[in-house]
C-alpha cells in the first residue's frame, strides 16, 4: 500500500514536470514574449524597445535556464541598470539586493508573480480555486445522488416505461450544451421574459456570499449536463448486473425485488459510475469555464482563460500544476475506492 | 494686472461675435458653448452672451447623501495616466485624481482645479487661475507648483506612449522632447502662464481629456491605485483586475467641491458579453450600464430602465495601414472606399443609431465642419480600380475585435467589398489577441472617442509621426494645413482650411469612417446624475441615488 502511494506520488511529480515544461516552452516562444513586453511596456513600442525590455526583465536567457529559475534550481536573473541599481527575479521592489535570496522558485515555495493581475500566483490560485471549489462541491452534491438514483431506477428493469422516460430525459440533458441550457434557464427563471425571476441570472454576488438565489442556476446548468451522462453510465452498468446469474438465483430463491436491487445489485453496479464520477471532477475544474463566464463567476476556469489569453506564463504554470494534482489525486481516490467496492481488485 | 484683451468686461471679444452667429442660426448652441468656453468664459457668461439664463441644475429634486451605485465596467490594471489608452482606466482613478478642466455633455468646458483661464487676443498666451482652497488628500495644498509640475510631465515626449505630449503641442520642444524652457511660468502661487510659439486653441480642451489626470508631485509613474494621493473625494478600496474596483468616500479628506453624494461606487467587470450585463441588471446586481449598444437598447427599454443618450462624434475608424502592402497604394484605398456605402454600414452595423459620416473624421457637430460633396458609391468602379492596381486576385483581410457592434460594422464593410467582386476575408479576434498587434494590421477597425474640436482628432491620429497615428498617414500638405488651422480661434476662418483638409483625407483614402455614434447608458430608475457622457467620463461627484 505504501509502495503504491509512493509510486503514484512519483508519477505525479514526473507528470507535473513534463507538463509544466511543455507549457513553459510554448509560452516562451519569441512571439509570446513580445506579447508580454507589449502588454507591460505599452502596445505602441518599437521592436528595439521590445528587445531591450525583454533583456532588462530577465527574458533574454535560454528557455531551460529560465525554467530552472522558475523551479528554483537555478539562481534567479539579476540585472544592473546604468545608474547602478540592481534588479532581479528574487529582489522584491524596495528591498536591498544584498540580502535578497539567490533562488526563488517553486522549490522555495514561490509560485511566481502574475503579469496580468499584478499579484502572487499562489494567492490568485488559492482564491479562484476556492471559488470553483464551492461551485464543484454544490454540483457534486446535486449531481451524484440525482444521477445515481435516475440510473438505478432506469437500469433495474431495462426497457420498461420508467426506463424509457428517464433515459429520454438523461439523453436530452446531456445532449444540450451548457451555453444553451444556461441561457434557457436564465430566460425561464431569471428574466422579465417569463416574469418568474425566482433566481438571479448572474452569480457575481456569489463570489462574496453564496445564496440559494444566486447559486442555483449555475449549479443546475452544470449538473444537468453531468447528471444525464452519469445516469446513462449507471443505467448501463445496472442493467448488465441485473442480467447476471446470481441475481437470477436470488430472485428464484424468492428474495424481494427491492432487496435484490439494494443488497445484491447495487454495489456491483456502482463500480463503473464511481470511476466516471471521479473523472468528472477534473473535468469540472476546467469544464466550468463556460458556466463561469456565462454567470460571471470568476473562478479557476476564468483565471485559466485570462492567463492563456494574456500569455501570463507563471500563472499558466501554476494552473497546470493544480490541474495535474487534481487529476492524479482523484484517480488515486478512484483506485482506492475501486478496491473497496470490488474485493477482487488489490492495490499492488 | 490684466492679461485679457476684453475691454475690462472680463469676456473675450470673440465671444460676443460667436453669440451673434449663434443667434443668427449660423452656429448651434452646442458649438457656441464649446468655443466660448475654450476662450475662458464660464458657463454662466457663455449662456449670458446668448441672452439666455444658464440652465439650473435639476432643481426639482434635492440630492440624497449616501448609498452605493454599482456599474458594469471593464476593470484594467492601472498605469501612468499619461499613457492611458482606455477611458475605463481614467474612470476608476477619477475617484481621487481630478482634472484641470472638465468637458460637459452640453459642449461647455468648466474649470475644476483651474478656476478660470483667459487667452490674449492672438491666442498665444494662456493665463490660468488656480483654484484656491484645494488640498491633496495627504494634507498638502494644491498650488501653481502642482499645475506647473503636471503640465511639465505631460510635455515629456520621451515617455513611451505618452499621448498628452501631442495634446500639449507647441509647449513641447521638438529637439529635447521635453517642455520648452520658459513656456510654462508660475506668476504667483495661484497663477500660471503658458506661452505658445504659435496660437493653439486646443491646449485647454486637451486638458479635459482622460489622460490628463492631475497627479501629486510624489507620484512615481506606477499604478495610480497603489498610493492614491489625489485631490478628489473618493479613495480606491478594492482593485481586482478583471473582477471588481470599488471607490469609497474619503471621509478623512475635506474635498473642495460640491456634491460627492454617494458613499460607495462599485465597478463590476462582467466581461465583453452584453447578455451578461442584461442578466446582471435583471438580477439587481448592477444599477447602471457603462454603455449599451445596438440590439440591447430595446432590451433595456423593455425591462423598464431609464435611458440617457449622448450625441457624439465618437466613431469606428475602419482604417488602412498606409505603410503595409497592399494598402500602400492609394488606388486600392480609394477603391475600398468606393465599394462601401456608409448608409448601409450604419444601418447594419449600428442599427441606424447615429449619423452617416464621410470618411474624413470631422463631424457635423464640430464647430469647423465644412460640408463636402456627397461620397460616390461605385462598386463596379472599385473592382476596376483594384484590378488596375494589380490586385484583382489578391485576398484582402479585414480584422476586427469580437465586440458586437465593431464586428457587425466590419462585416457590413467587408460584405459590400465582397459584393463589388473583390476578394476579402474577415477575421475576428478576441481582445486579448487583437490589441497585441493592432498597430500592424494592414486593414482593421479602431474605436475613436469624440473630441470637442475637429482639429483635435486630426492632430492626434493623422498628423505625421504622432503617437496615436495608426494609419501611418504621412502628408506634408495635410500637416501644414492642420498646423495652420489649429492657430485659428475663429471657426469660420478655420473652416476655410478645414475644407481642404477634409478633401485631402478623402483624396488620400485614409480610412473608411462610416458613421458617428450615439451613446446610450441605461440606469435603474433610482439613479440620478449619471447620464451618459459623450466622452465616457464619469463625474462621480454628480451621481446620487434617489431613496
Amino acid at each position: 500500500m505504501f509502495k503504491f502511494l509512493l509510486r503514484r506520488f512519483a508519477t505525479m511529480v514526473v507528470m507535473a514536470l513534463c507538463l509544466t515544461y511543455a507549457v513553459f516552452y510554448f509560452t516562451n516562444l519569441p512571439p509570446n514574449l513580445e506579447k508580454i513586453a507589449k502588454s507591460e511596456a505599452g502596445s505602441r513600442i518599437t521592436d528595439a524597445e521590445v528587445d531591450s525590455w525583454l533583456a532588462k526583465n530577465g527574458y533574454a536567457s535560454s528557455t531551460p535556464q529560465r525554467y530552472g529559475e522558475w523551479l528554483g534550481v537555478v539562481p534567479g536573473w539579476r540585472n544592473t541598470t546604468p545608474d547602478g541599481k540592481v534588479t532581479g527575479r528574487c529582489i522584491a521592489r524596495g528591498t536591498d539586493p544584498a540580502v535578497a535570496p539567490r533562488f526563488c522558485g517553486v522549490a522555495q515555495g514561490n509560485m511566481g508573480f502574475s503579469n496580468v493581475f499584478k499579484q502572487p500566483v499562489s494567492s490568485i490560485i488559492g482564491l479562484r480555486l476556492g471559488l470553483t471549489g464551492w461551485l464543484m462541491l454544490c454540483v457534486v452534491c446535486v449531481m451524484v445522488p440525482v444521477s445515481l438514483l435516475i440510473g438505478i431506477l432506469a437500469g433495474m428493469r431495462e426497457g420498461n416505461r420508467l426506463d424509457r422516460s428517464l433515459s429520454a430525459v438523461s439523453i436530452a440533458t446531456t445532449a444540450t450544451p451548457e451555453y444553451v441550457s444556461g441561457v434557457i434557464l436564465i430566460t425561464l427563471f431569471a428574466s422579465s421574459v417569463t416574469g418568474l425571476k425566482w433566481f438571479k441570472g448572474t452569480a457575481t454576488s456569489a463570489m462574496d456570499n453564496i445564496t440559494f438565489e444566486n447559486f442555483t442556476l449555475p449549479v443546475m446548468t452544470i449538473s444537468l449536463y453531468a447528471i444525464g451522462y452519469i445516469a446513462r453510465m449507471t443505467r448501463a452498468s445496472m442493467a448488465e448486473v441485473m442480467t447476471a446469474q446470481y441475481i437470477r438465483t436470488a430472485r428464484l430463491k424468492g428474495v424481494r425485488f427491492r432487496d435484490v436491487v439494494l443488497k445484491h445489485a447495487l454495489r456491483n453496479a456502482l463500480i463503473a459510475p464511481f470511476t466516471v464520477i471521479m473523472l468528472q471532477i477534473p473535468w469540472l475544474l476546467n469544464g466550468v469555464v463556460i458556466v463561469e463566464t456565462l454567470f460571471n463567476y470568476k473562478g479557476f476556469g476564468w483565471t485559466l482563460v485570462e492567463a492563456a489569453g494574456n500569455n501570463d506564463v507563471e500563472l499558466l504554470l501554476g494552473c497546470s500544476v493544480v490541474a495535474v494534482i487534481v487529476v492524479l489525486v482523484t484517480q488515486l481516490l478512484s483506485d482506492l475506492g475501486y478496491a473497496l467496492l470490488n474485493p477482487r481488485i488489490r492495490l499492488a | 494686472m490684466s492679461l485679457s484683451p476684453n475691454n475690462g468686461t472680463g469676456v473675450h471679444a470673440a465671444i460676443g461675435m460667436y453669440a451673434a452667429e449663434c443667434k443668427a442660426g449660423l452656429m448651434s448652441r452646442r458649438e457656441f458653448m464649446t468655443r466660448a468656453s475654450a476662450l475662458g468664459a464660464s458657463a454662466a457668461v457663455a449662456y449670458g452672451a446668448l441672452g439666455l439664463a444658464a440652465p439650473q441644475a435639476v432643481a426639482a429634486e434635492t440630492p440624497v447623501m449616501g448609498g452605493t451605485l454599482r456599474m458594469n465596467m471593464e476593470t484594467r490594471p492601472g498605469k501612468d495616466p499619461r499613457t492611458w489608452d482606455w477611458s475605463e482606466l481614467a474612470n476608476f482613478s477619477r475617484g481621487w485624481l481630478e482634472y484641470m478642466v472638465e468637458y460637459n455633455s452640453d459642449g461647455s468646458l468648466v474649470g475644476r482645479l483651474i478656476e478660470s483661464w483667459s487667452l490674449n487676443e492672438a491666442a498665444t498666451e494662456i493665463t490660468m487661475n488656480v483654484r484656491k482652497g484645494v488640498t491633496w488628500n495627504n494634507g498638502d495644498a494644491f498650488t501653481a507648483d502642482d499645475v506647473v509640475h503636471n503640465i511639465t510631465r505631460w510635455c515629456d515626449a520621451n515617455v513611451e506612449g505618452n499621448s498628452m505630449a501631442a495634446r500639449m503641442g507647441g509647449l513641447v520642444d521638438a529637439e529635447t522632447k521635453q517642455a520648452k524652457a520658459g513656456a510654462i511660468t508660475k506668476i504667483d502661487d495661484h497663477t500660471v502662464k503658458l506661452t505658445l510659439p504659435a496660437p493653439d486653441i486646443t491646449i485647454i480642451v486637451g486638458m479635459a481629456d482622460y489622460p490628463a489626470a492631475v497627479v501629486h508631485q510624489s507620484y512615481d509613474n506606477g499604478d495610480t491605485a497603489l498610493n492614491p494621493i489625489g485631490t478628489g473625494p473618493y479613495l480606491p478600496e478594492v482593485d481586482e483586475v478583471g473582477v471588481k474596483q470599488v471607490l469609497v468616500k474619503n471621509t478623512a479628506h475635506k474635498w473642495w467641491g460640491e456634491g460627492a453624494y454617494l458613499d460607495r461606487i462599485e465597478y463590476i467587470d462582467l466581461g465583453t458579453d452584453p447578455a451578461a450585463v442584461v442578466a446582471a441588471a435583471e438580477s439587481d446586481e448592477i444599477d447602471a450600464t457603462y454603455r449599451t449598444e445596438g440590439d440591447f437598447v430595446p432590451i433595456f427599454q423593455s425591462i423598464g430602465w431609464a435611458s440617457s443618450e449622448a450625441v457624439t462624434s465618437a466613431t469606428l475608424a475602419v482604417r488602412f495601414h498606409h505603410a503595409a502592402a497592399p494598402f500602400d497604394n492609394v488606388k486600392v484605398r480609394r477603391a475600398m472606399q468606393m465599394a462601401v456605402d456608409n448608409n448601409v454600414v450604419l444601418e447594419l452595423g449600428y442599427g441606424g443609431m447615429g449619423q452617416v459620416a464621410e470618411n474624413h473624421h470631422v463631424c457635423p457637430i464640430h464647430p469647423e465642419y465644412a460640408k463636402l460633396p456627397p461620397l460616390v458609391v461605385d462598386p463596379a468602379g472599385a473592382k476596376a480600380a483594384v484590378a488596375e492596381a494589380g490586385h484583382a486576385d489578391t485576398e484582402f483581410e479585414l480584422i476586427s475585435l469580437d465586440d458586437g457592434w465593431q464586428a457587425a460594422t466590419c462585416d457590413a464593410v467587408a460584405a459590400q467589398i465582397r459584393d463589388a467582386g473583390i476578394n476579402i476575408k474577415r477575421t475576428i479576434l478576441p481582445g486579448s489577441t487583437f490589441w497585441n498587434d493592432w498597430l500592424k494590421y494592414p486593414f482593421s477597425a479602431t474605436e475613436w472617442n469624440m473630441r470637442p474640436l475637429g482639429v483635435q482628432v486630426l492632430a492626434l491620429a493623422y498628423k505625421s509621426g504622432v503617437a496615436w497615428n495608426e494609419t501611418a498617414f504621412n502628408n506634408a500638405e495635410f500637416d501644414e494645413k492642420l498646423t495652420a488651422a489649429m492657430a485659428i480661434a475663429d471657426a469660420d476662418k478655420r473652416r476655410v482650411l478645414m475644407e481642404r483638409i477634409e478633401q485631402i483625407m478623402q483624396e488620400e483614402g485614409v480610412l473608411i469612417q462610416p458613421y458617428w455614434r450615439s451613446l446610450f447608458r441605461f440606469t435603474n430608475p433610482k439613479v440620478r446624475g449619471a447620464e451618459m457622457h459623450p466622452t465616457f467620463e464619469h463625474h462621480h461627484y454628480k451621481w446620487w441615488m434617489a431613496a
